[in-house]
């Protein structure tokens, strides 16, 4: 049997470390040790097996005792009252809310769970509501938006989409065009103005973003100046809604005239070939660098 | 059965300590200890077996399953077969009672080892350490080993008596009593690196008559002398943790006190309360003796009968107010989960259960090899010490959740080391065997 020289205790026989300080157990040159019996018959398991603790599960039973409660005293009072035809909306409020609030407590506390479990919640929620009167109609434009928020909030931030983000990008694209067919289609019962004038600008805009992007990312200093991004960004703007108005005005007067976006079209253009003369010109550059106006 | 006079048939209602433990089991939180004993033959589990069938009569506290009840959790008698169970990786961790036939007991054995596993509800030690002496008796009757039985206890010959089922706490109750104080939170050590919910156990051997003369030496009981070195680790931890004097919370252990001998009840049900001693760090560093002097003074205080009766008072009062009484499960049981620790786990650092010497009869000295306490430790204290005397010695069984962190062990043996008591250790911790 070995003693561990940190701790001076006496180790069971075949002992590599010591249990309390892992001091390698170092035997004389040609004594062996026997393994000894261990300590139980089957060796310890590579994980837990995991559950919910005391806490979390008293507050989430807390919850479900105060929503039976609740919903029983609700029911009551709208019976007794007379008001069951409008019993349902409080009655699903609530379940709702307790949903909510266990889901909260008995899932892990990342964001990107919370954050789904809670969008989702309140899209069936919103539809909920809406089909308190058997027709469903304006949570058919809510809902999806809550989901098109999810999709620009929540989903870049999943670990292997934040590894791709060109995918990340096609798909949040995707899903605004699948979200705008669907308002057009709801609020008008066929695409009426959406491959006219929504699928054109938008895809103009990505075409921008995609020039822009495309040009800062090639440029030789890496680190973008904070000027370049806000003009570049003004640019894909201005554009765009001229872009908007061209194809509007085709859809509402038959004809491509710009309306009200002459001035932003001005305006893109001059901050256009003022961000293109600084990228060429090096005088100008020199021009408008601090470093050059004081020294 | 009827248990009670007013209760009905069938309904055995929980002893006033058994309370807090089905509401408040979770992950982290098993409520359950392991008691069990190495014979140097080899188990053969079919005799185990019919052993334990031998029991199912004799010892009938032990023959229930655990009900949820519209107010209270509640026990009614089980007329399934109990099963035994192959020992797996570790001790005194979460089971499910399904897979037990609804028994709170279960039975474990391997090569050499017989164990009784027991949620806190049903027993405590000294309940589970009387199943299993009679276990051993039985089956080393039907093994054909020796014919003994244990010096203390139970009969085999003998039919359940009442006082077995009883809860003394109620007949102890005194209404006219002032309430045990509350006391403040105590030090929690944080540890470092990760934990879950795997029990891993660190079982140190010591000579008992190595620690008896260290401990006689300091006019202290081996229990007490056990219970100083915790509080001294812990001081040191603390130190470490938190440098400032001031700032440093009381360090208390949780001692299970034995009432049995104290009231003098032979009951099978919990009958066990919980003597909290400590050290104020904040005050100043103490030395070993002077943690010494404070666990003797401050145990004997806890011994006293007419504090233990206000603590008892305190406890039943909770269980017979009107509101608690006749609230529903559906709300009691989230609030039990929420205020236990507020009530309990916060008061004290750490849990050290010395269960005492086992008394063996001649017979089975030479065929015992080991025998071992172990408790489930707490997410609120990680670390738990169950402590067990057999022959000429003492298993210190630490039982941990943390994977890496073992400074409080390393500090708890070095200690005795350095006070001239030569320690054994063995673990289920991986030491590349």
């Amino acid at each position: 049997m070995a003693y561990c020289v940190q701790c001076g205790v006496k180790l069971e026989e075949g002992s590599k470390q010591c249990p309390l300080c892992n001091t390698e157990v170092l035997l004389p040159k040609g004594v062996q040790e026997q393994p000894s019996e261990p300590l139980f018959a089957q060796p310890l398991p590579p994980a837990g097996m995991g559950g919910i603790t005391k806490t979390r599960k008293g507050v989430i039973e807390l919850i479900l005792s105060l929503f039976v409660v609740s919903e029983l005293t609700v029911a009551l009072s709208m019976i007794l009252s007379g008001n069951v035809a409008h019993s349902f909306i409080p009655l699903f409020s609530i379940a709702m809310a307790a949903l909510s609030l266990i889901l909260a407590f008995s899932n892990k506390p990342t964001f990107q769970r919370q954050a789904s479990i809670q969008f989702l919640l309140a899209a069936v929620y919103l539809l909920g509501i809406d089909a308190a009167d058997r027709n469903l109609s304006w949570s058919l434009v809510a809902s999806p938006a809550l989901g098109l928020l999810w999709m620009y909030v929540v989903f870049p931030s999943h670990a292997r989409i934040s590894k791709a983000p060109r995918r990340s990008v096609v798909l949040v694209v995707l899903s605004t065009l699948a979200y705008l067919a669907l308002v057009n289609g709801v609020l008008s019962g066929s695409l009426t103005w959406f491959v006219p004038v929504a699928l054109p600008s938008l895809l103009v805009l990505v075409v921008l973003c995609w020039v822009f992007l495309f040009w800062f990312s090639r440029r030789r200093n890496k680190s973008i100046p904070l000027a370049d991004i806000v003009l570049g960004t003004l640019v894909v703007l201005f554009l765009s809604a001229t872009v908007f108005d061209l194809f509007l005005s085709k859809y509402q007067r038959g004809v491509f005239i710009l309306r009200w976006s002459e001035s932003l079209l001005l305006s893109g253009l001059i901050i256009l070939l003022f961000l293109v003369s600084v990228s060429v010109s090096r005088r100008v550059r020199r021009y408008f660098t601090s470093h050059n106006r004081h020294s | 059965m009827r248990v009670q006079n007013s209760a009905p048939e069938g309904f055995i209602a929980l002893d006033n300590s058994a309370l807090i433990y089905p509401p408040t089991e979770a992950v982290y939180n098993a409520n359950t200890f392991r008691i069990s004993l190495d014979l140097a033959q080899t188990i053969r589990p079919e005799i185990l077996e019919q052993a334990v069938h031998d029991l199912m009569t004799r010892c009938s506290y032990a023959n229930v399953s655990l009900h949820k009840g519209f107010f209270w959790y509640y026990l009614s008698p089980n007329t399934k077969e109990m099963i035994i169970h192959p020992e797996g990786s570790y001790p005194s961790g979460r089971f499910f009672f399904k897979e037990n036939n609804s028994y709170l007991l279960r039975v474990v054995y391997s090569t050499h080892r017989i164990g009784v596993e027991c949620f806190h509800a049903l027993t405590d030690g000294s309940g589970a350490l009387s199943y299993l002496k009679l276990l051993v008796e039985r089956y080393c009757h039907h093994a054909g080993i020796a014919d003994f039985s244990f010096p203390g206890g139970l009969d085999f010959e003998q039919k359940p008596t009442s006082q077995e089922f009883s809860d003394p706490f109620q007949h102890l109750y005194d209404k006219s009593l002032p309430s045990y104080p509350k006391i403040s939170k105590a030090y929690h050590r944080k540890g470092f690196g990760s934990f879950d919910d795997r029990v891993k156990v660190i079982s140190a051997s010591i000579k008992t008559a190595q620690i008896k003369e260290r401990a006689r030496a300091r006019g202290i009981t081996i229990g007490e002398y056990l219970s100083s070195v915790f509080l001294y680790a812990l001081q040191q931890l603390q130190a470490e943790e938190i440098p400032k004097q001031k700032n440093r919370k009381p360090i208390r252990l949780s001692v299970p006190m034995n009432l049995r001998k104290i009231f003098g009840y032979d009951t099978m049900r919990n009958f066990t309360l919980f003597a909290v001693i400590g050290i104020e760090p904040a005050l100043g560093s103490y030395t070993f003796d002077e943690i010494a002097k404070e666990v003797h003074l401050q145990m004997a205080l806890a011994q006293d009968r007419k504090r233990l009766l206000s603590q008892i008072k305190r406890n039943v009062t909770g269980e017979r107010t009107p509101l608690i009484r006749f609230a529903p499960n559906i709300l009691k049981n989230p609030l039990f989960k929420l205020l236990s620790d507020f009530l309990g786990d916060d008061q004290y650092s750490g849990v050290i259960s010395n269960i005492g010497q086992m008394v063996l009869p001649p017979e089975l000295a030479d065929s015992i090899k080991r025998l071992d306490f172990h408790l489930s430790p707490g997410l609120l204290n990680k670390v738990a010490i169950a402590v067990i005397g057999y022959l000429d010695t003492l298993a210190i069984n630490f039982t941990s959740f943390f994977n890496e962190d073992r400074e409080l062990e390393r500090l708890f043996c070095t200690f005795l080391v350095e006070d001239g008591i030569q320690v054994t250790l063995s673990t289920n911790r991986n030491t590349d065997r």
